[in-house]
């Protein structure tokens, strides 16, 4: 699911559009926090690509939360 | 006159966001009795390892209609609470630009254009608000900000970028609203399709979870997808994955 960075970061390994696994990550996840309202991108309210400790990159995101 | 108020890069990753200090900011304005304020829209720009964003680069927009008198009240008011209300680390940046009297309003168009496209730097924003006349302040960190801030005053003029913050709490029977009904209460543009397509007056529309309106031709447009099932609604709210795009 993740690719370990230089920097200690997580990168999603599936990008930007597979909204099932980034379901599934965040299912799983006990740093999940849903971000504000506007920077939702999914209508599953539980996601990383709601989560607020997610860093969008051109191609996916990082996480920030503590692994 | 017509203000386009803009503040960027103010939350870190524990804090309100930049959303909800814009819609506070614009109420500000309305207590004061200084005009009246518009929705408040998104803007995303430029998702690059050079750009130092929190988690999504995004600015926010709104316009308000005021008396030129308030004008400097205004930009001192919001300067302030940027100064109080932006969180620790962060990088807040203010534009506040007059449509009706800038130099070149192409030129901050294109300046929003090339900021979801290119790396900015705080001195090509600067250079271009003084050449323009729009205010542009920095308030804390490294004051980055004022580039996604400017950035946003241009996409809002463009009238064509952005999502509008909040959604539309949409009245219904059995799920189901006419369009008509849907623009009269919240004002909106229309109601399109995501392939551009602007439906009739009496469409029906399935509204699912809390739809949001995108900002098309300066207006707040309300978009939907193909609805595939029996009956008269053959219109679905768009999901937010869909919007995306905006």
């Amino acid at each position: 699911m993740w690719i370990k960075c230089n920097d200690g970061l997580r990168l999603f390994r599936h990008g930007r559009e597979n909204f099932n696994a980034a379901a599934q990550a965040a299912g799983s996840c006990t740093s999940f926090r849903a971000d504000v309202e506007e920077e939702w991108v999914t209508d599953e309210s539980r996601s990383c690509y709601n989560c607020r400790y997610r860093r969008w990159t051109a191609d996916s995101f990082v996480c920030q939360a503590a692994p | 006159m017509n203000v386009l108020v803009c503040i960027d890069d103010t939350d870190n990753l524990e804090s309100r966001g930049t959303g909800d200090l814009a819609e506070q900011l614009a109420g500000e304005v309305r207590e004061r009795s200084w005009g009246l304020c518009e929705f408040v829209t998104r803007h995303q720009l430029l998702l690059h390892p050079d750009v130092p964003y929190t988690s999504h680069n995004s600015s926010m927009c709104f316009a308000a209609d005021i008396d030129a008198q308030h004008l400097p009240a205004l930009i001192e008011r919001a300067q302030k609470f940027l100064a109080e209300e932006s969180a620790p680390g962060s990088d807040p940046g203010l534009a506040v630009a007059v449509p009706e009297s800038l130099r070149d309003a192409t030129a901050l168009i294109e300046f929003g254009r090339r900021a979801k496209q290119d790396v900015l730097s705080k001195q090509d924003a600067y250079s271009l608000a003084h050449d323009l006349g729009v205010h542009l302040s920095e308030h804390g960190g490294t004051g980055q900000g004022v580039i996604g801030a400017l950035a946003g005053t241009g996409l809002r003029l463009s009238g064509n970028d952005g999502r509008i913050k909040g959604w539309m709490d949409i009245p219904t029977s059995d799920g189901v609203a006419k369009v008509a009904d849907i623009v009269a209460r919240f004002n909106l543009g229309g109601v399109r399709s995501m392939d551009g397509a602007l439906l009739a007056a009496d469409d029906l529309i399935a509204v699912g979870e809390k739809p949001k309106a995108v900002f098309l031709g300066g207006k707040p447009f309300l978009m939907v997808s193909p609805l595939q099932q029996e009956g008269g609604v053959r219109w679905q709210t768009s999901s937010r994955r869909d919007l995306k795009q905006y």
